[in-house]
């Protein structure tokens, strides 16, 4: 059962519910999608779970709406998506920014869930008989919705095909006859695309059928166009499950016949579109869903175009297309950005990111993100894809780049202070990062503050690290706990904060023996020092130098932090300091991955080798140079 | 280095040629032409300074995320909630005339309000119009604001320090939201604790390295414990309900610094 469904603005004014559903729900999944999900640069994903709940969500980024369905996580629901993105598009038709009470829409919501369900429903009974059966379903209904859907939307169609697709322009002059059917079809089939999108789509199928989606992106459409003319004739007003049915044989042999062309052409279409993000989510399958109907009906409507001879001259053609039409669209600014738009910009700014640093990972992220952000917003007057996109993405980098939480370590340190306890610091990361260093200069910060530091040597397992940190202490003039080699962290950390508590230390530094993040034993004995002496901030030293290395560091040691805790909440990574900052020019992205990967700010940035040389991280200027 | 030396030459033949043009001029056309420069450059002056102060309608909402900004930015405006909220994403904004102002006849200036998104990750966008800002009301929970007191001190005080707040003396309203409720604790009690949290931030922020965060300016009177009326601009406390539509407070403040 689907528990509620929510129709709001970005601004975060609720437009509708569902008050049929009505269920109050519990907690709230909705402030938490949109806090640790939406925000955090994530939207890019499939979903989102939160307790109990599972919610998937779609934007509709021209009008500023979100549109999130909430369910409960067992029931594997198949027709959300499907509900969602017709949600949104018969809602998009009655929004007005003016309006605030959508109590009309009540109706068409009850509506279009029968339908969903029913289609799940029988998605569900058909599964076994195989697939071309299912796909003609889904055509049926798109088909249907198409008709339905009115003329209004026909320019808006014919513009989009504008967007530097030549061969889309081609299949409409071929039709002139029905161009509206034609259209609307591309239209909606182009919807439901956004929405495969975000699916992982099912294993099942079989592989030509995930190639073939591919190819929808190509947006030559042949068949659907003929599709459009059998049914277009008979009635505008045909009901669902009529034309699927007739459509059925028809499509049997277009199935047959569409793979094996498709394949010959696949690999130039991937890439002239750079459409290869796409692909890959595509590629990884999670089970049986929903989504493989859509994926065939956009297969054998779609993909047939390629039959056309001559498909040698298309790219060319395309481009010209696109320079002119885009040159068009910096003038009025009014076409709707479609992801084939995006693509080549996100794609260069994804290399962008790449060659500043970025682990590939999180700038494939940060693109998918913003691609669910700009998807289907009109491009202002004036302004270039390019140009917007950098601008989305600029946007992107300051919100992560700034911190969830206070960096104020001075502040906390008072606070500490005033409960006549020493506040406590964890350094951790792996080996010669520079920790013992960086160590020493957050302690010579602290006492430029009047701040009265202790050192704890806690690296009991590299020969020559406590005399290492001894050399520090003793030219910092600061006390320094240390137990030599043999001894167990987590106890000399236990001993040295009571020392600290007894003679009135305001902070405590540990030291601890740098380690990789895979060394299980390790990983465990500082998990225990950590869960066992409950620091106040447990700070992750990692080199800016560090590449695609970063999440893996990072994200593997919150794992086994998280993992190895014997607590029942336990402690994880609460800042990091960057070190050899002086060394790495403009390569400033594993700043950038780290606070993605791990959610927690940068409080310190190490640049040099002095105990001077210790800044904050000015995040005005890392996203300048990532974006350079 | 060459290339400057033959740059200074250039713009030294081309000063002479300026003179010479200039003494070929009739002194009278010539004072005639320097008289309609500086005209126009005064208006020019003046325009500008009389559409910065017809643009300075803006009234930014700030404060922490679920203090019940966009709650009052409805209330304001339509004098209702609708069917709720969840956390912004993107700043609401707006000119109007109150919702309360409808009935009242003539002309009233509206007003242009803007909500700004609460969660820390949106922090930066209020920067962006913190420069336009006639005014600043800053939300703060009072049912849930021991938990949030701390927060919501260093956004406040982040606010304060801004070069754009301080240079341009933006008055701030202080406004403690949800007094519906009969928990939720008093405007007094508020600002009692809010003084007390910056004045704690005011030793933390001093800065004397690098490594410090930096605030554009620092605030209060040194060696005095902190109060809102050492601020450069004028910090005011109002209460306020949302959800039952009490604003009565916050327009009146608007008021004072947007005459109707
Ligand atoms: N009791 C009570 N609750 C209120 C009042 N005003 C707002 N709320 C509740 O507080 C919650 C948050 O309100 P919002 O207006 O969305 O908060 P916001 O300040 O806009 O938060 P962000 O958009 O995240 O910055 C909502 O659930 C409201 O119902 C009020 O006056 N009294
Ligand atoms: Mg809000």
């Amino acid at each position: 059962m689907l528990e509620q469904l929510l129709i709001f603005t970005r601004g975060g004014l609720i437009l509708w519910t569902c008050k049929e559903l009505g269920n109050a729900l519990k907690g709230s999944p909705i402030d938490t999608l949109i806090r640790s999900c939406l925000l955090e640069e994530r939207s890019g994903d499939v979903s989102f779970n939160h307790e109990a709940y599972t919610l998937k969500w779609t934007f509709h980024n021209d009008l500023g709406l979100v549109f999130v369905a909430v369910y409960q996580r067992i029931l594997h629901l198949l027709y959300v998506d499907d509900l969602l993105s017709m949600v949104k598009q018969s809602f998009s038709e009655i929004y007005d920014p003016k309006r605030m009470a959508y109590d009309d829409f009540d109706e068409t919501f009850r509506q279009l869930r029968k339908e969903a369900e029913a289609r799940a429903e029988e998605l569900r009974k058909t599964k076994q008989v195989g697939k071309p059966v299912t796909s003609v379903k889904k055509q049926g209904q798109v088909l249907k919705a198409g008709l339905e859907g009115g003329n209004k939307r026909i320019g808006e169609a014919a513009s989009k095909k504008d967007d530097g697709d030549g061969n889309k322009a081609k299949v409409s002059n071929l039709t002139n006859g029905h161009s509206k059917e034609n259209q609307q079809l591309e239209n909606d089939s182009q919807e439901t695309d956004l929405a495969n999108g975000k699916e992982n789509t099912s294993s099942n199928v079989a592989v030509d059928l995930s190639k073939l989606q591919k190819l929808r992106s190509k947006g030559v459409r042949g068949r659907g166009v003929r599709k459009a003319d059998s049914i277009g004739n008979k009635s505008s007003k045909l009901a669902a499950a009529e034309p699927a049915k007739k459509a059925t044989k028809k499509n049997r042999v277009w199935d047959d016949a569409a793979p094996k062309q498709s394949r010959l052409d696949f690999t130039d279409s991937v890439d002239e579109n750079g459409n290869n993000d796409h692909v890959d989510v595509v590629a990884a399958d999670q089970g049986e869903s929903m989504m493989d109907k859509e994926e065939v009906f956009s297969s054998d409507s779609e993909s047939d175009d390629d039959e056309e001879p001559g498909s040698d001259e298309k790219p060319a053609e395309a481009k010209k297309k696109g320079w002119f039409s885009s040159v068009f669209q910096s003038i009025t600014g009014k076409a709707n950005l479609e992801k084939t738009d995006l693509g080549p910009a996100l794609k260069a700014l994804k290399e962008r990111l790449m060659t500043k640093n970025v682990a590939e990972e999180i700038a494939e992220k940060l693109c998918e993100s913003v691609e669910a952000s700009l998807e289907g917003k009109k491009l202002s007057s004036f302004t270039r894809i390019s140009s917007t996109v950098q601008a989305a993405m600029e946007d992107a980098l300051v919100r992560i780049l700034t911190p969830r939480r206070s960096i104020d370590i001075l502040r906390d340190v008072n606070a500490a202070k005033e409960q006549r306890r020493p506040y406590v610091v964890v350094f951790v990361g792996v080996n010669g990062v520079g920790k013992s260093t960086n160590l020493a200069k957050v302690a010579y910060w602290l006492q430029q503050h009047k701040v009265s530091v202790m050192m704890a040597a806690c690296d009991t397992f590299r020969a020559g690290a406590v005399e290492q940190l001894r050399t520090h202490a003793r030219r910092l003039q600061i006390p320094i706990y240390e137990k030599g080699y043999a001894k167990d962290p987590a106890a000399v950390a236990k001993e040295a904060i009571k020392v600290a508590t007894d003679n009135g230390s305001d902070v405590v530094l540990v030291d601890t023996a740098g380690r990789m993040q895979d060394n299980e034993p390790l990983m465990r004995a500082l998990s225990n020092l950590i869960n066992g002496n409950q620091p106040d901030l447990v700070l992750f030293v990692g080199e800016a130098l560090v590449g695609n290395d970063a999440v893996d560091q990072l994200s593997k040691f919150n794992q086994k932090l998280s993992d190895l805790s014997t607590s029942g909440n336990p402690r994880l990574i609460d800042g990091i300091l960057l070190t050899k900052f002086d060394t790495i020019d403009d390569k400033v992205g594993a700043a950038l991955s780290m606070v993605y990967i791990s959610g927690s700010p940068v409080m310190f940035v190490g640049c040099g080798q002095s105990y001077t040389d210790l800044k904050k991280l000015n995040v005005k200027a890392i996203v300048k140079t990532l974006l350079k | 280095m060459e290339n400057l030396e033959d740059l200074k030459i250039l713009a030294e033949q081309w000063s002479h040629q300026g003179i010479e043009y200039l003494q070929k001029i009739p002194p009278s056309q010539l004072y005639a032409a320097i008289g309609v420069l500086l005209f126009t450059t005064i208006l020019l002056f003046l325009s500008i300074r009389l559409v910065r102060r017809t643009k300075s309608n803006t009234v930014l909402l700030s404060g922490l995320s679920g203090s019940g900004k966009t709650v009052l930015f409805y209330q304001l405006r339509d004098g209702s909630s609708h069917q709720g909220t969840v956390t912004s994403m993107e700043p609401n904004e707006g000119t109007f005339v109150f919702h309360t102002e409808n009935t009242k006849k003539g002309k009233i200036k509206p007003v242009h309000l803007v909500d700004v998104p609460g969660h820390s990750r949106l922090r930066p966008k209020l920067e962006e119009f913190l420069p336009q800002a006639a005014a600043i009301v800053f939300v703060v929970d009072a049912l849930e604001f021991l938990p949030n007191c701390r927060a919501a001190s260093e956004y406040l005080y982040d606010i304060l320090t801004n070069a754009n707040v301080v240079k341009n003396k933006i008055p701030v309203l202080l406004c403690c939201n949800k007094t519906d409720k009969l928990t939720a604790h008093t405007k007094e009690f508020i600002r009692k604790q809010m003084e007390k949290e910056i004045e704690k931030l005011r030793a933390s922020r001093s800065t004397v390295s690098t490594a410090d965060i930096a605030n554009d300016f620092t605030i209060g009177i040194e060696g005095q414990v902190f109060s809102f009326s050492h601020c450069y601009n004028k910090v005011t406390v109002a209460e306020a309900s949302g959800l039952t539509g009490e604003t009565a407070q916050i327009q009146d403040f608007i008021r004072e610094y947007i005459k109707p």
